[in-house]
């Protein structure tokens, strides 16, 4: 039974494409997307595609292991600067979350709000009572270190070393080699899929 | 990312185990097992072998490189070489573990071969540590570690990472920088 499956994705000119894939395809890429998520910084684009064709699979095969999507509480930590990001979104951009993981935002956003409002700003003089979600819950951060494996050959990636010399230097990655590097500089490899975190 | 979780993604390597009963070809997600006839070799996954192999329906066939020779030359040639030499498997930990384990009946020179798989990956993360240290004393924004297999990487890839992180947001908190993340009032 190796039927293919449709898969609706974007292609480069924002239009959309059916890619045909393989089951076997299929799972592969969700554990690309699993291990991508887990080990990147940030919140990675939301692949609710994939997982539906998954879950299409698992209900065929009668089976019952949902594997978590993403599940580490990345929402929770960055949610004020995930709904900045998404009120700020082109049209025709995808979108980070899927719509049961935008409203979870939404409400977390809401409740600690309201938490924080009723245990400490109350009782603040009222003219601090304000208070900017934006800018004191602290932001993704990009610079963290990764490892990676390299599935497209990339030319000329830059690497900024943060010494004072400041010598940028390119380096080319090869397919099937694995590197040490910070995220910034590779993200958009990762969002492309033209390197794996490891 | 824990030890099991590395040993999840190892189990869907390939083994060959020889049943001992028969079953039609079976349709997974992962692709197609199968048919199973007693007494002839198929190759499945690890997870369906070990599996198998617990319930006592199968024997299990040590792979070609789970052997004290070769073994003993992969060691050697490790322990020569600066550099991080190819594995046998990406997952050659995971499958010595699990296969030791499981199946050391089916396997011979068992214990010989545990320690010398353990000398492999003592030297291999010997020299990621000291690679590891040469990496932060110089200051190095970019590493490459082609050979390295997944359970290495991931046994100090998160204190290095972390570590890395730190160092990096000290570093570039000495320099008066436009770009500050730091909060304001």
């Amino acid at each position: 039974m190796a039927e293919e499956l449709d898969l609706t994705g974007q292609d480069s000119d924002g239009g959309s494409e059916e890619v045909v894939l393989t089951p076997a395809e299929l799972i592969e890429r969700l554990e690309q997307a699993w291990m991508n998520e887990k080990f990147a910084p940030e919140l990675l684009e939301s692949k609710c595609e994939i997982v539906e064709c998954v879950m299409e699979q698992l209900d065929h095969m009668e089976e019952n292991l949902r594997r978590a999507k993403k599940g580490d509480l990345k929402i929770e930590k960055f949610f004020p600067h995930i709904l900045e990001k998404e009120k700020t979104r082109r049209e025709g951009e995808s979108s980070s979350l899927s719509p049961e993981e935008f409203a979870f935002a939404k409400e977390y956003m809401a409740n600690t709000d309201t938490y924080l409002k009723n245990v400490a700003l109350k009782h603040m003089p009222p003219n601090l009572q304000k208070m900017d979600l934006l800018r004191s819950v602290p932001k993704p951060d990009l610079d963290s270190y990764v490892f990676l494996r390299v599935k497209e050959r990339q030319e000329n990636i830059l690497v900024e070393p943060e010494t004072d010399e400041q010598r940028d230097y390119v380096i080319d990655l090869e397919e099937g080699s694995q590197h040490l590097i910070r995220y910034k500089t590779i993200a958009p490899l990762v969002a492309s899929g033209a390197v794996q975190l490891i | 990312m824990d030890a099991a979780e590395v040993e999840f993604l190892a189990e869907k390597e390939l083994v060959t185990i020889i049943p001992n009963f028969s079953l039609d070809k079976i349709y997974l997600i992962g692709g197609d097992l199968g048919p199973f006839n007693p007494g002839l070799p198929v190759d499945v996954p690890l997870w369906l072998a070990v599996n198998l192999k617990q319930r006592q329906k199968c024997r299990l066939v040590p792979p070609a490189w789970m052997d004290v020779e070769k073994l003993e030359n992969i060691r050697d040639h490790e322990r020569k070489e600066e550099t991080f030499t190819p594995m046998p498997s990406p997952y050659y930990m995971e499958l010595t573990k699990l296969l030791l384990n499981h199946a050391s009946d089916n396997i011979p020179k068992a214990d010989e071969i545990r320690t010398l798989v353990k000398d492999v990956w003592d030297t291999r993360m010997a020299k990621l540590r000291v690679s590891a240290d040469r990496f932060v004393r110089d200051q190095e924004a970019h590493a490459e570690l082609d050979n390295l297999t997944l359970m290495e990487i991931n046994t100090s890839g998160a204190f290095l990472t972390q570590a890395l992180n730190h160092m990096y947001k000290l570093r570039t908190n000495l320099q008066p920088s436009q770009s500050s993340q730091s909060q304001d009032f």
